[in-house]
């Protein structure tokens, strides 16, 4: 009997209406104006993108404040890597308990971000920084190492297509 | 009601071909803006944006006004209107894309299908009326035409209603021809569909607007309008309100919109009856599909929302001798499409898609004995009053 009732007066449905118009009103009042936002569409060309506090960008190598690399080449986000894109060489510094990456390679194209490297990272020395504007053209600049322009420890310059290299 | 002028048939049928254009002017316009309006509202409606931009943020129109509203730090100019000029890339869009045709479909029904759509739905209008008498008189200086009436109706028939329905209800047979036509599975399941679908609905939506008939007692266009608006007794009201309910949610299903769309369930039939079709004849099913939106809002304006006359239900009678607002007047009409139009894809935004047998038990069990309950309680109250 309950139901039949619900289905002859369509309550719900006036529920939802309402929740639905009220929406449809906020963001109308509310879609020309610089301060209040209440949809959550990012008008990302031009507009720089607000990103979650945990989204996962391109890997990036952390120093401590001395600028010593943090890294002591436990090789455990190499062997948890899914997709084998980690290699890492140790050395040996002057002055310095731990041991220390002479190469630490990075095969972005073969990436999936899922941030399991990070998770295994007992020392907290690599982080996913927010950078996402990653495409390029040529594959050598998927390769990340420690040096040159590419390196692990400053952002990926961005590519010739970004908009955000416009100004 | 100003009666017309005694016209000779050559008059006439010039006069019909001035109206039938300036009526196909009116659905091209609405049409493309209804396509825009739609992508606007679900936007804000789900908290989203809807269309910003048009061709591309480098070289498009409204790319560069975005560009630069931003570099200079505020909101667009006119933001709620950025996606405007979309309409035009649609029509660019259909008018140019390949028009293929299956080699297994058979031909000639195939061609004819879309094109059955797009008639029944435009034929329509011969019989709705937006204005009861003269829009405007052509000045006498006119070389055929002067002095003669443009009215806001092209044709006035005894039996308008009659007309509308018969003809609103050739339009499944483009859909199902449309569909066998296609000679493919996805589109015969979703033709099937919707012959079912629109034959179980067009039984409640005639006789939800069985309910005004018997009340005005007539089935002229012009008359019902003005009997509904003006000369109904209060005790109708809750009917007429229920009868529009029920005229509604079978319109909604009539132009197989959003909670009733069975025949193009997207995640079940790829696209439904239109899988198979592309370029302009797929435009025809999609003119088709706003045309009928345009139809049914305005038959339910007519009926329920009091058409040209400000008030409905039989409250116009209050304001009948207003200054202006007691005058009956196309705009009120074209407002009144306008809000049903935006009632269409409110709804769309709101309701999920009921299931095949959800929506045949909501016809066969519900629908039709509801609107016969409110056929006979309209019959008492005719008696009564």
């Amino acid at each position: 009997m309950k139901k039949f009732l619900k289905t002859l007066f369509p309550i719900d449905i006036a529920k939802g209406l309402k929740l639905t118009g009220t929406h449809f009103l906020k963001v109308l009042g509310t879609a020309n104006r610089r301060k209040v936002k209440m949809h959550v569409t990012q008008e990302y060309p031009e507009v720089p993108v607000k990103l979650a506090p945990r989204f996962r960008g391109r890997l990036t190598m952390l120093k401590d404040e001395q600028g010593e690399i943090k890294c002591v080449c436990c090789l455990a986000c190499e062997k948890i890597c899914p997709t084998q894109v980690i290699t890492i060489e140790s050395g040996k510094k002057e002055g310095r308990k731990t041991k220390l990456p002479t190469r630490y390679d990075f095969e972005m194209e073969r990436c999936i971000f899922c941030e399991f490297c990070v998770e295994s990272c007992g020392f907290d020395s690599i982080i996913l920084n927010h950078q996402f504007e990653l495409a390029a053209y040529n594959r050598e600049d998927f390769s990340i190492g420690m040096l040159g322009s590419q390196n692990m420890f400053d952002l990926t310059p961005a590519g010739k297509f970004s908009y955000s290299d416009e100004d | 009601m100003n009666p017309a002028p005694a016209m000779t048939l050559a008059q006439t049928s010039l006069m019909a071909i001035f109206q039938a254009v300036a009526v196909v002017i009116f659905i091209f316009i609405v049409v493309p803006l209804t396509t825009f309006a739609e992508r606007k509202v679900l936007g804000y409606l789900q908290d989203r944006l809807g269309a910003t931009r048009v061709a591309g943020h480098r070289i498009g129109l409204t790319g560069a006004l975005n560009r630069g509203m931003w570099k200079l730090g505020k909101v667009p100019f006119l933001s709620a209107l950025r996606g405007l000029p979309m309409f035009i890339g649609d029509i660019i869009k259909l008018l140019v894309k390949e028009d293929i045709i299956p080699d297994k479909a058979d031909r000639a029904i195939f061609i004819i299908a879309p094109a059955l759509s797009m008639i029944a739905s435009v034929v329509v209008f011969a019989a709705i009326s937006f204005y009861p008498g003269a829009l405007f008189t052509f000045p006498k200086a006119f070389p055929v035409l002067g002095g003669l009436p443009f009215t806001g109706f092209i044709t006035d028939m005894n039996v308008g209603l009659l007309f509308i329905l018969g003809i609103a209800s050739v339009g499944v047979y483009g859909i199902v021809l449309g569909a066998w036509a296609s000679n493919s599975k996805y589109p015969l399941l979703g033709g099937l569909r919707s012959a079912a679908q629109i034959v179980s609905y067009e039984v409640p939506l005639t006789l939800s607007l069985l309910a005004p008939v018997i009340l005005t007692g007539t089935l002229n266009f012009n008359e019902m309008t003005r009997k509904l608006a003006t000369e109904m007794p209060l005790v109708a009201m809750p009917l007429l309100v229920v009868s529009f309910l029920l005229y509604l949610t079978c319109g909604f299903a009539e132009t197989n919109r959003m909670p009733f769309d069975m025949p193009e369930a997207e995640n079940e039939l790829v696209a439904g009856f239109h899988t198979e079709y592309s370029g302009m004849k797929f435009g025809f099913f999609y003119l088709a599909e706003y045309i009928n939106m345009i139809v049914v809002s305005a038959l339910a304006t007519s009926f329920f929302l009091g058409g040209p006359f400000l008030l409905p239900f039989g409250l116009h009678k209050f304001v009948m001798h207003v200054p202006y607002l007691g005058a009956p007047n196309a705009i009120w009409f074209v407002l009144k499409i306008i809000f049903l139009l935006f009632t269409f894809i409110w709804v769309r935004g709101t309701i999920p898609r009921y299931r095949y047998d959800q929506i045949m038990s909501v016809a066969w069990k519900y629908l039709i004995p509801f609107t016969l309950i409110v056929v006979v309680v309209a019959s008492v109250i005719h008696y009564a009053a």
